[in-house]
């Protein structure tokens, strides 16, 4: 799934001298057109990650980019707009011959949604850029758009559809807000898009470290035999932000918490987590076997869901306003930014475990980290107060940062007398691998680009995570919690510790 | 300086506790390979060089043996080389050892003890080897060998040989090879030709081994035309210009740091020495 899909020994059969030769798969000619290219995410995380990909030469010979959003620009205004972004925030230096001939192919147009004249104006730049760069009538349409611009877009650029060359819709998240709104959007979109074409992005997913959950679990016998529930006593998956909504409040107003991490990235991880080993990793059998995941996921009662709001406290020994006091958030907003809950997956691998899952804003630092802790042994044959120190064995997923693996360990403090205390065991990336880590953007544009859809979200997959959603909201309009209900900089409601302790156990010291 | 290796494994104990500061994270310290280099004085500089630009990409540890003739001689120097990460530091080991006499004979017994138990071990041979029992020792203990047949003679037949009767023993690398790459993959592009010679402006391996290249896979005979540069820098086959490959050939490190990322045999690799030996 990573680099055999890019780098694959070339086929003998027709040409003998390439045998043994490592051919990298490269995209076929296309433009890449941004749909919001005057926005935040254009400037921060896709034109850098073009870049890098230019940097690497894992673009095709014939690239274009095409901007298209509101704000009136040039194109050469976009091209220095686009340059500034990269020498800001591009994780490779700036070089000169890298990027001019990525200038050189770059064009805006300036658009509203839902002018259709607009999409007139995309299609003819389109035809002229096929002819100037050869990209031979292929579109990668990337949607970095709010969800409610996506459906008119979406029709204009189907009515407008050639039978020239292919095409791929890179939709973000949130794709949609409730069952009914993704299924009305994924009936809108097939309408003139195959799912084959379609690519919804959910960003975890090109990260490293959540691809190396696979290579660890599937790439080594020593875990899988014990990855299940007779011997891992629970699950906790983490998502922790110390960043407020930065200027986001028309969206997270609308989403919270449980739309904007909950419903994908953190539903992702735990299917990860859960999987059964794929018969092998084209993109099709893994979906599949996270999909089953999704679909075992038990319905968690109210009183399994923890729901929060931070008010003003220090991060990092600044004070920071509470949400309510967030610009552009209403001041009785009822919206939540930390949801905890107690999840199961009622299949013969994990029944009766819980995975213990929480989220949120403004928590007491930046952590994504998946933690196994695995059943204490049996019968220690030490004095009681030899092992006080001892916890139980906790594989830990460090998502980021500090990207690795750690397994904390019983070890025999040094000296007379038999103390036993826990220790961890560190994988550290960084310290192996000496490479930097790509962006996960980096990662998922050119799998977009080479048409692998391993690491983008199914029809189903979304449709799964949304009836969990919906479920968890529908017990919401039942109660009104008094918010705020956290302090900024801690870990969260104390409601969200009992949900854990009630069980005998508790949530991972940070 | 240490005489013993139980000498430098007591040095490198302590250069590891002191490398971070009391209350601070401790170092860590990286597994990942051993990675052995045999260099005759002659090839120390140029060793030294591409050591220093490989080892922030595999922080492993590494052991420069230095031989030389005269009396027995072992004296040994342990080392860190740390990279920051994050808030804490990546330390790679080097140990430098100088071997004279016969201790210089018998290398296997020296670096031995001195592997990182359960990880592959590389070696990096410089020069020509004499294809002797020292060499065979060393090849004993590794799991993959890797060589630069540019810095061999150039009467290449012969030490070819030698090489491929060590195939089924250890997994070989040719840093010689690896700069035929680009170059590979643009004849591969060429084809079809019917190949019944070619001409090479380069080093007499690069010559020798796309000749063996060309040979074994298209099963007949490919006469070699070979024309001295220092770097690969034009091929015709059958009288007619292959086009450049675009960029620049990499630098010596970032071929022998792919070289450390293989594992497997180069089958491909061993046909093309096989031929170029007949």
């Amino acid at each position: 799934m990573t680099e055999t899909v890019q780098q694959r020994e070339a086929a003998p059969e027709e040409n003998p001298l390439l045998e043994g030769l490592l051919v990298r798969r490269t995209p076929d000619p296309c433009v890449f057109v941004i749909f919001g290219a005057s926005g935040d995410l254009t400037q921060r995380k896709l034109m850098p990650a073009i870049y890098s990909l230019a940097y690497r030469r894992l673009l095709p010979e014939n690239f274009a980019v095409l901007g298209a959003a509101r704000t009136e620009e040039s194109d050469d205004d976009f091209r220095t707009r686009m340059e500034r972004a990269v020498r800001e925030h591009a994780r490779d230096p700036f070089r000169d011959d890298v990027w001019q001939p990525l200038a050189e192919g770059m064009r805006y147009v300036a658009l509203d949604f839902a002018d259709e004249r607009g999409e007139d104006n995309v299609a003819d730049v389109l035809r002229e850029l096929d002819e100037q760069r050869g990209t031979e009538g292929n579109r990668v349409y990337y949607f970095a758009v709010p969800p409610s611009a996506i459906a008119t877009l979406v029709q204009e650029l189907g009515k407008r559809r050639t039978a020239d060359g292919w095409v791929r819709l890179v939709i973000e998240k949130p794709f949609g807000r409730d069952l009914t709104s993704a299924r009305e959007i994924n009936e809108q979109v097939h309408e003139h898009f195959t799912e084959q074409e379609i690519f919804r992005i959910d960003h975890y997913l090109g990260k490293e470290t959540v691809q190396n959950m696979l290579a660890l679990r599937f790439s080594n016998g020593i875990f899988e035999p014990i990855w299940n529930r007779q011997f891992v006593d629970h699950v906790q998956v983490t998502v922790a932000e110390s960043i407020g909504i930065e200027n986001r409040a028309g969206y997270y107003e609308q989403a919270g918490a449980i739309r904007d991490i909950f419903q994908n990235h953190l539903l992702q991880l735990l299917a990860l987590t859960a999987m059964e080993p794929p018969i092998d990793f084209t993109s099709e059998q893994v979906r599949n076997e996270k999909v089953k995941v999704l679909r075992s996921l038990h319905t968690p009662g109210p009183k399994s869901v923890v729901r929060g709001q931070y008010g003003r406290g220090f991060v990092e020994g600044e004070e920071v306003p509470g949400y309510r006091e967030e610009p552009g958030v209403a001041a009785e907003s009822m919206t939540e930014t930390y949801v905890a809950a107690k999840l199961y997956v009622d299949n013969w691998r994990w029944a009766d475990t819980p995975f213990y899952v929480r989220m949120g804003k403004r928590l007491a630092r930046r952590e994504t980290t998946i933690a196994i802790q695995f059943k204490s042994a049996p019968h220690p044959p030490f004095e009681e107060s030899a092992v006080e120190g001892l916890r139980p064995n906790v594989l830990v997923v460090h998502v980021q940062p500090d990207e690795g693996v750690s397994l904390s360990i019983g070890a025999k403090v040094p000296g007379a007398g038999m103390q036993i205390r826990s220790v961890n065991m560190d994988f550290l990336y960084g310290g192996a691998f000496r490479t930097g880590l790509p962006e996960a953007y980096e990662r998922l544009i050119l799998d977009a680009l080479l048409g692998d859809q391993t690491l983008f979200t199914r029809t189903d997959e979304v449709e799964e995570q949304w009836s969990l959603v919906d479920a968890i909201v529908a017990a919401w309009q039942r109660d009104r919690p008094a918010f705020p209900n956290y302090t900024a900089g801690t870990w969260g409601p104390p409601s969200a510790d009992d949900l854990i302790h009630r069980d005998g156990r508790s949530w991972r010291r940070h | 300086m240490a005489g013993t290796v139980a000498e430098i494994e007591r040095d490198l104990a302590e250069l590891r506790d002191s490398s971070s500061e009391p209350g601070h994270p401790p170092t860590l310290r990286t597994s990942v390979m051993t990675h052995l280099a045999w260099v005759p004085e002659e090839w120390a500089e140029a060793a030294e060089l591409t050591l220093a630009g490989l080892a922030e990409r595999h922080p492993s540890r590494t052991i420069l043996l230095f031989p030389h003739a005269g009396e027995d001689a072992f004296e040994a120097d342990a080392s860190l080389q740390c990279f920051p990460y994050g808030d804490r530091a990546v330390c790679a080991e080097v140990i430098r050892i100088h071997l004279g006499g016969e201790r210089a004979q018998h290398p296997a017994s020296v670096v031995a003890p001195m592997l990182v138990a359960d990880l592959p071990v590389f070696c990096r041979w410089r020069g020509q080897p004499a294809f002797d029992e020292v060499f065979d020792e060393l090849v004993g203990v590794v799991d993959r060998l890797i060589v630069d047949s540019t810095e061999w003679d150039p009467d290449l037949g012969p030490p070819y040989a030698e090489l491929a009767a060590r195939f089924e023993r250890v997994a070989v690398s040719d840093i010689a090879w690896e700069r035929t790459e680009r170059w590979r993959r643009m004849l591969a592009n060429a084809w079809p030709f019917e190949a019944r010679s070619i001409r090479v402006q380069g080093t007499h391996a690069q010559a020798a081994l796309l000749g063996g290249w060309l040979s074994s896979r298209l099963g007949h005979d490919v006469e070699v035309e070979h024309e001295q540069a220092d770097v690969l820098n034009a091929v015709a086959v059958d009288g007619a210009p292959i086009d450049a490959p675009p960029g620049e050939p990499p630098p010596p490190s970032d071929l022998l740091s792919d070289q450390l990322d293989q594992f497997g045999r180069d089958r491909i690799y061993e046909d093309a020495v096989r031929a170029a030996a007949r």
